[in-house]
Order: C-alpha cells, then sequence, then structure tokens
C-alpha cells in the first residue's frame, strides 16, 4: 500500500513582478510504500527542495496532486496546514532548526505540547526513543551546549516522537561531519527497519547509499531509480555514482 | 577618501540596520525629551505665577537627576540588545582584517551620529512641547505669554551634559563589550545565544532591600517639603531596587513556572515562558523600566487630580459662607456677651441697609494660641518650643460653652475647670489639659463635630478645640502670657459667617463694600473691635481656579510625558524581541505551529508580564500615600477618600491605557513573527 502517491507534479514560479516564469517541476511521478527508505537526488535547482515543500504542506503545487495516506493535500486549508504536519510528518533539516531557547528535551516535546499532550505521556514516549538514540544524558542541555551530530539526533527525535506517517529530511548530513554522518545514517537505517517511512532529499552520495530506493530529479522530472536488491552499501554507492556521471555527461534516459 | 571612511562606515552601519536603530534612536529621544522638560521646568520662569514655585522648582531640579538616572539606566538596556545584535557584523569586520582599535573608530562614529540625532530631535520636541505646555498653562492661569519660542538655554546646556556623559558611557561599555571577545565569539555570539540567566538570589535580595529602606523612609518622612533631598534618595533607591527585583524576580518567577510541568507544558505557555526565561534580564528592565513610568505617571495623576477635584471642598472648608468676617479684638472685656450683641447687630445693619438676609449664618467667639504639647501639658512659651517640636506644635482654641450650644444646636452644660475637646486632624489621649502657666481643664467629654473653620483648615497644624463654661474667667491666665516681644499669644476673635442667597456677582460686590464699611475706623470705634478679616468664597474661588487648574494641567503635561516614555519603551520593547523572535517561530511554523497558535502564546506572554509591572507600580504608589498626603497637607487638602478615588481613577485610566498599547504594540510583534516567510 503507498502511503505517498505523487502524481503529474508541476510547480511554476513566476517572479515578483510577473515577469519570467520558471518551472521548478514539470512533471514529477512517484510512490513510497509503507516502511520504504526512498532518497531523492539531484543537483542544485533541480527542483528537491520545491518538491520537498510540497509535500510537507509549505507550498501548493500548480498542478498535479500529492496523496499521504488517502489524503489530498491540495485540499488542506491553509489554516489547517500547520497542525496536519505536525500530526503527520516529521522534519529534519539540514540546519537543525533546534530552538535555542529550549533544552534538547524541549525541543524534542514541542510538537507534542502544541498537540495538547500530557507531560507524562510525553515523557513515556521520550524515553524510549531518547535511549535508542543515545541522547537521554543530553536532555536537559540546551542546543548551544551539545555538538552538532547530536543536536541532529535531538531533531530525529522530535521527528519521530509524533509516530509520524513519514518523516522528511532535508539534506540531514548537510551541516555534519563524516563521523556524525555516519552515525545519523546509521540511525535512519535502524529506524527504517522498524518500520518508519523516509524520505530524504539529498544530493550526498553517501546519504543516498543508505536508502532503500534512490529517485534521481533532472530539470523537473524523475529521470531515473535505482532499487537497493540485494547490494550493500558500497554497492550501491558505486551504482549512484555512475548514474551521477551518465546525468552530468548528458547520457541517455533508460 | 580616509577622513570619511569611518564615519560612512557608522553611517551605512546604521542604515542597513535601521530596524534595529530606528526604535533605539527614538527611545533616546524620547528620554532627551523627557529630561529637557522636566529641567525646563525647574529652570525656567514659567512657575513664578504659582503659589510655591520655589519648592515645585526644587522639585523638578532633584526630579530631572532622577529622569537621568532612569534614562542611564534603560539606555544602557537597550544598548546591549543593539550591541548583541551587532556583533556578528563586527566580528566579520574582525576577521576581514580590521583590528579591534578600528571597531571602536566606527563604534564611536555610529554613538555620535546616534547621539546628535537624539540629542537634537529629543530637543527639538521637548522646545515645542513645553512651548505648548507654556501656552496652555498661561490659558488656564489667563496671564499674557508672548508667542515667541522660548528656550531655557540653562536646560538646553544640561541636557546636553547628562545625555553627553551617559552617550560617552554606552560608548566606553560598546568598546569593552567587543574588545574582550574574539573573533570567532563575536561571529557566532547572536546564534549561540545568551544563557539562561540563573536567579540571582544576591541581587534580588539587595533589591528587596533597596525597597524596603525606601518604603520605610517614605512612610517615616515627617515633612517632605524638609526633607526633599532624602525624599528623592528614596525615589532614586526605588527605582533601582525595581530594576534589581525584576531582573532576578522575575528569572526565579520563570523558573518556578518552568518546574510546575502541569502548566508549563501546555501550547500557551511552552513557547511563552521559555522566551521570557531566555530573555528574562533585558526583559525584567524593561519591564521595571514601565513600572518606574507607571508609578511616576499615577503619582502625578492622583495627587494633581485630587489637588483640582478637591479644590471645591477645599474652598468651602477655608470659605465656609457666602461671606465670612471676623472681628478681632485687643481686650479681653470686648469679649462680653454685651459687647458682642452691640457687634451683632451693628453687621446687622450694615446688612439690611444693602437689602441682605443672612442665611446659614452663625457666629462665634473664639481666642486661639499656639502650643506644644507634651503628655498633657502645654507649653506655650515660644521660646521653650525648640525647632523641630514645632511640628509638633498644635493650634489650640477657646469657645465659649454658650456660642458652641448656639452653633451646634446642642445643650451641653460643664461644671467649672471642665471643658469639651475637639481634636481637628489628631488625636488626644489625655482627660485633663494643663497650660503649664496658666489654666488647667478636666475633659468632660470628647466631641466629634464642629462647624467648618477657616483657621484650622488653613493651618498645616492639627488643632484642638476647648469648650469652655466662660471664656472671660477660662483663659484670664493664659491672657496674661506674652511673647518675648511684648504682644499677646492669645488672639482674639468673633467669627460671623452667613451665605447671602444672591448671585456670585452680587456676593463679590457685597464683599467689596463691606470690607470698606468695617474697615472705616468709624465704624470700629462704635462697635468695638480692632480689626477685621472679610472674605468672600465667591472671590477666592477664582483665584482658586487659577492656581490649582494650573497644577493640574501641569499634572496632565507631566503625565503625558511619563506615558510617552512608557509607550516608547514598550514598542521598543515589541519590536526588537520581536526581530529577535522571527527565527524562532518560523522552525516553529514549520514543526507545525498554526497561527492561531502563535496568537495564543502571545497573548500568554503578555497576560504573564502584563500585570507585574502595573502590580509593582501600585505598590510603590501605597507606600508614596503618606508622602503625597503631606505634600498635599501643604495646600491645605486634606481629604483622603478623595485622595483614595483619584488614585484608583488613576490606576484604572492607566491600566486600561496600558493595556490599550500593549495590545496594538503586541499586533506589531504578532505581524513581525508571523510574517516572517513573507519578509523574504
Amino acid at each position: 500500500m503507498s502511503i505517498l502517491e505523487v502524481s503529474g507534479l508541476k510547480k511554476v514560479y513566476s517572479t515578483r513582478f510577473g515577469g519570467n516564469k520558471v518551472e521548478a517541476l514539470k512533471n514529477v511521478n512517484f510512490s513510497v510504500e509503507h516502511g520504504e527508505y526512498v532518497a531523492i537526488m539531484g543537483e542544485s535547482g533541480s527542483g528537491k527542495t520545491t518538491l520537498l515543500n510540497m509535500i510537507a504542506a509549505l507550498d501548493k503545487p500548480t498542478n498535479g496532486s500529492i496523496v499521504l495516506d488517502g489524503r489530498d493535500l491540495a485540499k488542506i486549508k491553509e489554516s489547517a496546514a500547520a497542525s496536519f504536519r505536525r500530526d503527520n510528518l516529521g522534519f529534519v533539516f539540514q540546519e537543525f532548526n533546534l530552538l535555542d531557547t529550549f533544552t534538547l528535551e524541549d525541543n524534542i516535546y514541542l510538537p507534542l505540547v502544541l498537540a495538547g499532550k500530557s507531560h507524562k505521556e510525553m515523557n513515556d514516549r521520550l524515553m524510549p526513543i531518547a535511549s535508542r538514540l543515545g541522547i537521554s544524558q543530553l536532555l536537559k542541555k540546551y542546543p548551544y551546549e551539545v555538538s552538532g551530530g547530536q543536536k541532529q539526533r535531538a531533531a530525529v527525535a522530535r521527528a519521530m516522537i509524533t509516530n509520524p506517517k513519514l518523516i522528511l529530511a532535508d539534506e540531514p548530513t548537510g551541516a555534519l561531519d563524516s563521523r556524525a554522518t555516519d552515525e545519523l545514517l546509521k540511525l535512519f537505517a535502524e529506524v527504517n527497519k522498524l518500520g518508519q517511512t523516509i524520505l530524504m532529499v539529498t544530493h550526498s552520495v553517501k546519504a543516498a547509499s543508505a536508502a532503500n530506493r534512490v529517485l534521481f530529479i533532472k530539470d523537473g522530472e524523475v529521470f531515473h531509480q535505482i532499487y537497493r536488491g540485494e547490494s550493500t552499501n558500497e554497492q550501491l554507492y558505486q551504482k549512484i555514482s555512475d548514474t551521477l556521471t551518465l546525468l552530468a555527461t548528458g547520457g541517455m534516459k533508460k | 577618501m580616509r577622513i570619511g571612511f569611518y564615519p560612512k562606515l557608522a553611517a551605512d552601519g546604521i542604515r542597513k540596520n535601521r530596524r534595529m536603530f530606528t526604535p533605539f534612536i527614538l527611545t533616546c529621544t524620547g528620554m532627551v525629551m523627557m529630561f529637557y522638560i522636566i529641567m525646563y521646568l525647574a529652570v525656567s520662569d514659567i512657575l513664578n505665577p504659582l503659589i510655591g514655585a520655589y519648592t515645585l522648582q526644587s522639585i523638578f531640579a532633584l526630579g530631572s537627576w532622577v529622569i537621568a538616572i532612569f534614562a542611564a539606566i534603560f539606555l544602557f538596556y537597550t544598548n546591549s540588545f543593539l550591541i548583541r545584535h551587532r556583533k556578528k557584523e563586527f566580528g566579520l569586520y574582525n576577521i576581514l582584517g580590521m583590528g579591534k582599535r578600528n571597531i571602536a573608530r566606527i563604534l564611536f562614529w555610529e554613538m555620535l551620529i546616534i547621539a546628535l540625532v537624539s540629542v537634537a530631535l529629543g530637543l527639538a520636541a521637548g522646545i515645542t512641547f513645553s512651548k505648548f505646555a507654556e501656552l496652555g498653562m498661561a490659558n488656564v492661569m489667563r496671564v499674557n505669554v508672548t508667542y515667541d519660542l522660548s528656550i531655557a538655554p540653562l536646560a538646553v546646556k544640561r541636557s546636553l551634559e547628562t545625555f553627553g556623559v551617559i552617550f560617552l558611557l554606552l560608548l566606553l561599555n560598546s568598546i569593552r563589550q567587543v574588545r574582550f571577545s574574539s573573533a570567532v565569539s563575536l561571529l557566532q555570539s547572536e546564534n549561540t545565544g545568551e544563557k539562561p540567566p540563573k536567579g540571582n538570589w544576591a541581587l534580588g535580595i539587595l533589591g528587596v532591600a533597596l525597597l524596603a529602606v525606601a518604603y520605610y523612609l517614605a512612610v517615616t518622612i515627617e515633612n517632605p517639603i524638609k526633607a526633599l533631598l532624602i525624599f528623592f534618595v528614596a525615589v532614586i533607591m526605588v527605582i533601582i531596587g525595581t530594576y534589581l527585583v525584576m531582573i532576578s524576580g522575575s528569572v526565579l518567577f520563570c523558573r518556578l513556572l518552568q518546574k510546575k510541568k502541569s502548566y508549563y507544558y501546555k501550547p500557551n505557555h511552552f513557547v511563552s515562558v521559555s522566551s521570557m526565561v531566555y530573555r528574562m534580564k533585558r526583559n525584567g528592565a524593561g519591564l521595571a523600566s514601565i513600572c518606574v513610568l507607571a508609578t511616576m505617571v499615577l503619582v502625578t495623576m492622583a495627587s494633581t487630580g485630587c489637588l483640582y477635584f478637591g479644590e471645591e471642598s477645599m474652598i468651602n472648608l477655608r470659605y465656609p459662607r457666602d461671606i465670612n468676617l471676623e472681628f478681632r479684638f485687643k481686650d479681653i472685656s470686648d469679649f462680653s456677651d454685651k459687647h458682642i450683641e452691640t457687634l451683632k447687630s451693628g453687621v446687622f445693619d450694615e446688612l439690611e441697609t444693602r437689602g441682605v438676609t443672612p442665611k446659614n449664618e452663625y457666629f462665634y467667639r473664639s481666642a486661639n494660641l499656639y502650643g506644644f504639647v507634651k503628655g498633657s501639658t502645654v507649653e506655650v512659651d515660644a521660646a521653650k518650643i525648640s525647632e523641630t517640636d514645632a511640628m509638633s506644635s498644635y493650634l489650640f482654641y477657646f469657645v465659649p460653652l454658650a456660642d458652641y450650644n448656639a452653633v451646634m444646636g446642642t445643650n451641653e452644660t460643664l461644671g467649672d475647670g471642665e471643658a469639651l475637646l475637639y481634636s481637628y486632624r489628631t488625636d488626644y489621649n489625655s482627660d485633663t489639659v494643663s497650660f503649664n502657666n496658666g489654666e488647667s481643664f478636666k475633659i468632660k467629654k470628647k466631641i466629634d463635630a464642629f462647624t467648618s473653620n477657616g483657621d484650622s483648615a488653613m493651618d498645616i497644624l492639627s488643632s484642638i478645640m476647648l469648650v469652655v463654661p466662660d471664656l472671660e474667667n477660662s483663659i484670664k491666665g493664659i491672657d496674661t502670657i506674652a511673647n518675648f516681644n511684648g504682644d499677646r499669644l492669645l488672639q482674639m476673635k468673633w467669627i460671623c459667617n452667613f451665605d447671602t442667597g444672591t448671585t456670585p456677582k452680587q456676593q463679590v460686590a457685597l464683599y467689596h463694600d463691606l470690607t470698606t464699611a468695617f474697615k472705616d475706623s468709624s465704624s470700629k470705634e462704635k462697635l468695638g473691635y480692632s480689626s477685621v478679616y472679610t472674605s468672600s468664597q465667591e472671590f477666592e474661588r477664582q483665584d482658586f481656579y487659577a492656581l490649582f487648574g494650573s497644577l493640574f494641567y501641569l499634572g496632565i503635561v507631566l503625565s503625558l510625558v511619563f506615558i510617552i516614555a512608557a509607550v516608547l519603551i514598550i514598542y521598543y520593547k515589541q519590536i526588537s524581541e520581536g526581530y529577535e523572535d522571527q527565527a524562532r517561530f518560523e522552525i516553529m511554523q514549520k514543526v507545525g505551529m498554526t497561527k492561531r497558535e502563535i496568537r495564543k502564546s502571545i497573548n500568554s506572554q503578555l497576560l504573564t508580564v502584563f500585570f507585574l509591572p502595573l502590580i509593582l507600580a501600585v505598590m510603590h504608589l501605597v507606600f508614596a500615600f503618606p508622602i503625597v498626603r503631606q505634600l498635599l497637607l501643604a495646600f491645605n487638602l486634606n481629604d483622603v477618600p478623595l485622595f483614595a478615588a483619584t488614585t484608583i481613577i488613576s490606576i484604572a485610566v492607566f491600566a486600561l491605557f496600558y493595556t490599550i498599547v500593549y495590545r496594538l504594540t503586541s499586533n506589531a510583534y504578532y505581524n513581525i513573527v508571523s510574517g516572517a516567510r513573507e519578509d523574504r
């Protein structure tokens, strides 16, 4: 059963004075099955972030539809969009987006507090997640007191604590060093094994090679996709590299 | 090119950060304006026509110090915010190869530009405002004023000096902050955020102690006019104490809220409480400034309002009837019933020839003297009364029983050596009253009312009335006491007050007629009195209105100035916090906070901190009550219920106004934080 269905997605931006029109996405079709771990790759300006924003209901498509767990995002009102995001989606951002006024614990609680959950329930949910992510000892610290990798783990905890249908990750390794990157990718793989659906946008081959399926976007369309199949991370890494080389040299569509 | 480089860089910096600098410059302008106006009132001759102008001017002169200290504290607070915001820029300059010395030069030019602009604007605003105030004042007092712009050069000079020093201190503080941080820490300073301050018990306790001492001084000052300096020390202590208590107290308060999980983890409180804790230091300073200004507004409004609305009762107290006559006598023998009857019929004849029938009339004889009470003994020898005792001395007056019964319609009786006692604005607790070189009286009964008495009302001292069986016999012993000039201490008079039932104009005409008639020496001889004092309620009313109208007006002008400053602070607080919170709310919207929840959390923050300054201001006001009451007493106003009423009304009006301003500015805040995305 697909949890996310994207079909015929088109997005045209007009410049401020309505002069030039820029087609960010032309015609994007793909679906994500429940429990999948999908990476979306593409060069800068290929429309990755536009796509993610629309899946997150932060932006409206010009044409086409996005159906998340049977609900058409286009039909969600602006006012309801925020609570929809809160209840159905978890976000992991490149720059962490933790609030420096909160401790890590309170940062993780934020979506639950907004949803009006009791402190006991929040605490019950947090404890297993925190110990799995290895941040139990850091919960009382403030973001500026911990390292980047630790911040990102707290951000992952915040994304997971609502039991979202889908975790959206936007360049999650972009601001991390290689060791922290490895840890985070391992974490994503583990979470995914537990049944969490993840959709990750990245231009890091290494990050993408941790996913089970990789979609390539070029010129506003899904250009190609690779399934992991039985490959190891290293083999997948190789495949992705080859594909990217092909894309860069303007190879033919398969 | 080289000469202009730093000024140009500084001007650019200000222009590029104008959304930060504009509120700051506005605040500085407001402070300069406030200072200039207070200083102007202190040194110009605008107040000269007023009674007590000298006292008022010294109040304003000391008040200008209070404003200067307040401005310094507040500008430090606003500037610290500005510096924090600019550190990143300076860090970048530093990394790009600019030394700390060069940065200090930029800071210097920046501060110079800000100082020039805000002092110029502030002085211009202050001069305009004070001119309008002067015109209004002249209107109230019906005095002619020239319409050319009047400037008090001394006030301008003082403003320049004061703010020169303040801006210099601000500059030094900024340089110090940049100097002691490395380029990297400068770069990151805005993102790492300041550490949430720990609740500082020591500062909090110091603040509470300062407030306690100041309150103690306020309650124990007997005569604020004499102890003006102590009074202002108390005011300054209150200001500093308020800052300390607000800064550390509010951190502790929010920490407590945070500990209470059932309160903290609610959508409305979560965001607001945490961000309050985060910036409590500065938030506390802002709240304290609002509190101080609120106190100033409330004290001014309540006291001048009380004077204005109490003037009718003051007139009635001081001049009980339409026409009030007071005949004085030299000799106690002139005080006999027979003499008084002659005088009374003489007065009535005068009235009859002018076609006036007295109404509500009453008459009584009274013999007055001043004395200092020690236990149950009264010291009347002025030579033995020291300066410090002077304030605890009383006005004594003796009234014969017959006159008392006639005025009050009572039927009291007294034996020899007995007296009835009525105390005004005081309590007399002993059973006997002994004059140290005269008579002694046993108090038969204490009475709680007598007809209004102009002398008691006017006198700043409390008074004690003794109703004695027979004036002539009772005070014979006292009558002989003379002061060292050989003048008699005892003042003997016959009071004759009545209403006329005629128009105000006729009353004033009658007053002038009677004054001429009774001052005539043939009349004196015929009726047997030595001098006469006449007064007319209507005639005096005009003077009262001029005096208290202008005082009330002055109060409104001052309140307005303080309110403008308070509005600037609230505006500054909301705008600066808004820009600071913008990124935070953007993240929260991404995580799933709706605009409605943003609104709610702003309202929650507003409700939590909104009442703090008001509550503390009201507390200050309660402790200032005795002092202000003493000041009002100096104006013959002793109407505590009226003062309480004007106080409560002032609080209500200010609270309403405060709410409106907070609402409006919180909208500005909301637009900044919620419109974060569209802003780009």
